[in-house]
């Protein structure tokens, strides 16, 4: 099989080689190399979404968590997307407008709060609430997929090697192609994501004798599968609350995901691009019930690890098994070379000066935090989802001030607001590690931060007679 | 106000009504799995309707939305 998944491996390769070739540019300013040309349609806009938003951690986690928690992890993740989506097309146009009316060089959402706040410390925050909550993301991402091959693999290749060569292929065509060839890639791992959970989903359906015949199986294993809050509890409502928002505000606040809303050429082309990519989730989704629901019956009480290498890799055959882990590698390096080019265009637009040199910086800084993944990969802890959420909720703490930003006349009143979001994402992180409570009283304390520093957003913006960004149309392109 | 306009408001209205529904027994029945539908349980083949009824939401807002002509 090693054999098998070296050729193939070695093609997918030469795909990206050739896609970033294709992407080359003989123009190297910022704004082509850090935003594609500001000029991307709803097809390329579907894929680059899609497969920066659903990651390994659609492939590995979702299944794991239909598995363990039952039903309700369609609507942790697809309802919740579905609102996200809607939230594209609501919110994403008074993006770009107030982008636009701007008259600056949008690079990130850091240095737009910069501009917005009039100070720096709002791009610092956003930067930093950004880096924190994102480096943990891509690290476990990576160490999911490495543990995966070094268990179909065991003793071929150390750790630290599968991690560091699948690091060194993302660096490689970002720094040579920028964000069009990291877009151009994403087609090709957004469709071989979709091929891949597909075969998988419909192999564990059939063996399951269908959708009835599925659900009645799992009600003998455990009845509390099929509903809210599954067997052990998780998914009350506050776990469900606290997903939604984090999830439905990840296009505002996740530099990876606002970079794509900003690029596109124009409004119709994101609107296009929301519904489709509400469609592509329902589509990615959807197999990881019928994958999940196959391990609750034949591999109830299997680790995680031992449930995904049974199910993806041994009940399948040879050439199935090879394309779901070079599916893994596609869905882990779509979205984690997205996420440090995401932190690097942050850096950016916060740096000043001449262009050339800023994007030079720009460029080492993306070199550094791809090192920066690597390492934090051999160390962190395996737990795929629940660190996703962790990412998800950490960045949406962004949210209240971003919004404030955007949706008023003069955000520099505020000064405040980014020392407030800083206050709150440390005590997130204090509460994470239990050295604060998590919850108080029965709430938990994220849902208390979220809630708290949205309402007094609210509260600001409306007490103090802030507009909604609207007015005349100033034309289509950005 | 325009028709368009009206009709974006009601998506948006709609849409938060889903968002209230969703977070109450009418789509997450505590420990509930019936009335089946197909044989699927409950919160399955209610949320996946509500997946359903939300895109068509998004498809009409981009249909109506006030930035559309721009």
């Amino acid at each position: 099989m090693l054999n098998l998944l070296l050729i193939i491996g070695t093609l997918y390769v030469l795909a990206l080689v050739y896609l970033t070739w294709i992407a080359r540019d003989n123009d190297r300013s910022s704004a082509n190399y850090l935003m594609a040309g500001s000029n991307v349609g709803s097809f390329l806009g579907l894929f680059t979404f899609a497969a920066t938003l659903f990651s390994t951690f659609t492939i590995l986690g979702m299944p794991d968590f239909f598995r363990v928690h039952g039903v309700g992890a369609w609507i942790f993740i697809a309802v919740s997307d579905m609102f996200m989506v809607f939230g594209i097309l609501m919110v994403g146009y008074y993006v770009r407008r107030k982008i636009k009316e701007s008259n600056t060089s949008y690079y990130g959402m850091a240095g737009f709060m910069q501009h917005c706040y009039r100070s720096r410390t709002a791009g610092i925050v956003v930067f930093l609430g950004a880096f924190l909550f994102l480096i943990p993301y891509v690290a476990i991402q990576i160490k999911g997929v490495v543990l995966f091959l070094d268990q179909a693999f065991p003793n071929k290749l150390p750790i630290w090697l599968w991690a560091s060569l699948m690091l060194i292929i993302m660096v490689i065509y970002s720094e040579l192609g920028g964000l069009k060839a990291i877009m151009y890639s994403d087609v090709l791992q957004g469709i071989l994501l979709l091929l891949v959970i597909w075969v998988i989903g419909i192999v564990c359906l059939n063996r399951l004798g269908g959708v009835s015949q599925m659900f009645e199986q799992v009600h003998r294993v455990d009845e509390s599968l099929l509903s809210v809050p599954g067997p052990k509890g998780l998914f009350d409502f506050q776990f469900l609350l606290g997903s939604l928002i984090g999830i439905v505000m990840i296009p505002f606040t996740q530099p990876q995901v606002s970079t794509r809303l900003v690029i596109m050429k124009s409004h119709h082309a994101l609107y296009r691009t929301a519904v489709a990519l509400g469609f592509f989730a329902i589509l990615v989704i959807l197999p990881t019930l019928f994958i999940g629901m196959y391990g609750a019956v034949h591999y109830e009480n299997d680790s995680t690890a031992d449930f995904l290498g049974k199910t993806l890799i041994t009940d399948q055959l040879p050439l199935i098994g090879v394309l779901v882990l070079l599916g893994l590698i596609a869905a882990a390096m779509s979205t984690a070379d997205s996420q440090i080019f995401g932190l690097g265009a942050e850096i950016r637009s916060l740096l000043k000066g001449e262009d050339h040199h800023a994007l030079r910086s720009t460029r080492g800084a993306i070199l550094i935090f791809a090192v920066i993944c690597l390492v934090f990969s051999l160390f962190s802890p395996d737990e795929l989802v629940l660190l996703a959420r962790l990412s998800f909720t950490g960045t949406a703490l962004l949210a209240p001030m971003i919004f404030l930003g955007i949706f008023s006349k003069d955000a520099a009143r505020w000064s405040w607001m980014p020392w407030l979001t800083m206050l709150a994402i440390l005590l997130f992180i204090l509460s994470s590690f239990n050295i604060i409570p998590n919850k108080l009283g029965q709430i938990r304390t994220d849902l208390i931060l979220l809630i708290s520093l949205g309402g007094i957003a609210v509260i600001a913006g409306y007490g103090s007679g802030s507009r909604r960004v609207s007015g005349k149309s100033q034309g289509a392109n950005f | 106000m325009t028709m368009r306009r009206k009709i974006w408001r009601l998506t948006i209205g709609l849409v938060l009504l889903l968002l209230l529904l969703t977070f109450t027994p009418f789509v997450i029945p505590m420990g509930a799995h019936h009335p089946h539908l197909f044989g699927i349980p409950y919160t399955m083949w209610m949320g996946f309707a509500e997946a359903l009824i939300l895109l068509a939401l998004t498809y009409l807002g981009t249909k109506v939305h006030p930035g559309r002509d721009e």
